[in-house]
């Protein structure tokens, strides 16, 4: 993807640091994603790449560098050269436009499958049941999971709570969707279902950020790959290249490795 | 190998010869109790039956269920609270929290009985600090109004520890997804958590409530005239103090049996979506006991 000068990044972390006490797993993060791009984040556990995908919608806080999301900043205002930290209002209002997808799924289990969706739309952005519910069904028609809208997530396979969290973030209409690690926890025969349904949102233009272990997902779906390493970057380009002729000696043993 | 066809095999029950023997032990047993509490005459059934719906006994229980039901839900409300502030991750605000845990969970709620009925001793007039307001505490410190701040104010304290391993129990992830949606804590906290937090929270808050029923008659030595209180009224003028006490056991062991219906029932209604069952009924339990070998090969209610 080309870089145009008139287009807003949908994600700019410059300089990204975050620690836990001693420990500093983001040892200063730099990538821009544009609107409508496919970056999967990969790396072995530990490298930090699940930790920064929290970090672009402030499930966690970060400690060094800026991080910004269609241009404001996550987690601060920016007055002259001091940086505010946001009230709970604003990173809220933030988090609303940004979609996440989780390993565990992570669905509300005492509500039905269409509740799951209806919940924050009415509760977040305050409308009502009626003027979200045709887009929530319209959602659960396109991850194969109309007929599911009242049954409670226990009564699902992982793959289907999973397309069910994928129908759930985006009923808030947001304009950059975060996947951490979401076929991880799933049987292997479920993993396919979830790659189709993120392939499909990817197919409508969806800005996505993706760590995963897949890399036939990453070859076939994503623009561009990072590949991180004990905290930073140490590779980036476009999928194929990256896949097929890796640069850097980690990013030869780790794909090694997962092939 | 005389028939290889699976389908003619006969099951053979185990004989269970422990759980005959118990019968009849048990059985012995009861019999000798209850030959001894329909022949000897203390006891005094008769009395017990003139008194069962004595006016005063009656007015005693609707005191008693109105002290449980308001002091439970000051302990509920407060507790929530309390249990919230805990979890803060303000430390000041978490610090109160326990505080106020140690103080009330730290002291006999006899004691703190005591304490509030003798407030007037302690502050004769309260102002709560604000000028204009001032309140004869002898005249707000009734018997009542320290019977409901002793009993429900000890416990919240109970209530926000049953609360609070409620909110533990919920997984982590469930407070990132709601984050990740946008909703904020108090949000996240009244439409995800503390729902959940309900499967865990209820079986212990039903055990509160049988509790705090029997804890009310604590106030009987304030003199607030509860279940209790009315029948030592009553046998302190006829002496007949043994009947008396069985007058209020009755009653309290029927209405303990009510709120553990109740409970059972809240528990279905609470594990929705989760997957548990609610625990067998007795008659339930008692009939797998006897039948247990034949219940589970042929997989099918007998």
């Amino acid at each position: 993807m080309t870089h145009s000068a008139a287009q807003t990044p949908m994600v700019r972390a410059d300089g990204v640091v975050k620690s836990y006490g001693s420990n500093t797993v983001l040892r200063g993060i730099d990538l821009e994603v544009q609107p409508g791009e496919v970056v999967c984040l990969i790396g072995a556990s530990g490298s930090g790449k699940s930790t920064f995908l929290r970090c672009i919608n402030h499930l966690e806080t970060i400690d060094g560098g800026q991080l910004a999301v269609d241009g404001h900043l996550v987690g601060y205002n920016r007055k002259g050269n001091k940086l505010y930290e946001q009230t709970e209002k604003e990173v809220c209002q933030t988090r609303a436009e940004i979609g996440m997808v989780f390993q565990q799924f992570n669905l509300f289990p005492h509500m039905t499958v269409l509740e799951n969706l209806l919940e924050a739309p009415r509760i977040v952005r305050k409308k009502r049941t009626a003027e979200i519910k045709p887009l929530a069904l319209k959602l659960l028609d396109q991850v194969g999971l109309a007929d599911k809208a009242n049954a409670y997530p226990r009564q699902l396979s992982g793959g289907q709570q999973q397309r069910v969290a994928i129908a759930r973030a985006l009923c808030m209409e947001p304009k950059l969707m975060l996947f951490d690690e979401p076929t991880s926890a799933l049987d292997p025969e479920l993993v396919g279902e979830v790659l189709k349904a993120m392939k499909d949102l990817a197919a409508t233009g969806m800005t996505m950020v993706v760590v995963t272990h897949e890399m036939g997902f990453a070859r076939d779906v994503a623009d561009r790959i990072a590949f991180m390493h004990e905290g930073v970057i140490v590779e980036l380009g476009p999928a194929a290249d990256v896949i097929a002729h890796p640069q850097h000696e980690r990013t030869r043993a780790f794909l090694s490795s997962v092939r | 190998m005389s028939n290889d066809n699976t389908a003619e095999l006969v099951v053979v029950r185990s004989k269970h010869f422990g759980r005959w023997i118990a019968i009849i032990v048990i059985a012995v047993l009861a019999v000798l109790l209850l030959r001894s509490v329909f022949t000897n005459p203390r006891f005094g059934w008769e009395t017990v039956a003139l008194f069962f719906r004595d006016t005063a006994i009656i007015n005693g229980i609707g005191v008693t269920l109105f002290l449980t039901v308001v002091s439970m839900v000051i302990g509920i409300v407060l507790g929530i609270i309390v249990a919230v502030m805990r979890v803060s991750t303000n430390p000041i605000i978490s610090g109160a929290a326990s505080l106020y845990q140690l103080f009330f969970r730290g002291t006999p709620v006899l004691v703190q009985l005591l304490f509030w009925f003798n407030l007037a001793a302690l502050y004769p007039s309260i102002s709560f600090g604000i000028p204009g307001i001032d309140l004869n505490a002898n005249e707000i410190i009734t018997p009542m109004t320290a019977a409901i701040l002793g009993l429900g104010l000890n416990e919240s304290a109970y209530m926000s520890e049953i609360v609070r391993a409620g909110i533990l129990s919920v997984d982590r992830g469930q407070t990132d997804a709601a984050s990740g949606l946008g909703m904020n804590r108090i949000q996240t906290m009244r439409r995800i958590i503390l729902p959940q937090a309900m499967r865990v929270i209820i079986p212990p808050t039903g055990n509160e409530v049988i509790g705090m029923l029997k804890a009310t008659s604590l106030v009987s030595v304030i003199a607030v005239p509860e279940l209790l209180y009315s029948a030592q009224i009553i046998y302190s003028k006829n002496l007949q103090i043994i009947p008396l006490l069985i007058v209020a056991s009755l009653w309290y062991i029927i209405i303990t049996t009510v709120l553990g219906i109740g409970q059972s029932f809240l528990e279905r209604r609470f594990a929705r979506g989760s997957g548990h069952h609610a625990p067998p009924s007795f008659a339930d339990q008692f009939r797998r006991a006897f039948r247990m070998h034949a219940t589970e090969v042929n997989g099918k209610k007998l």
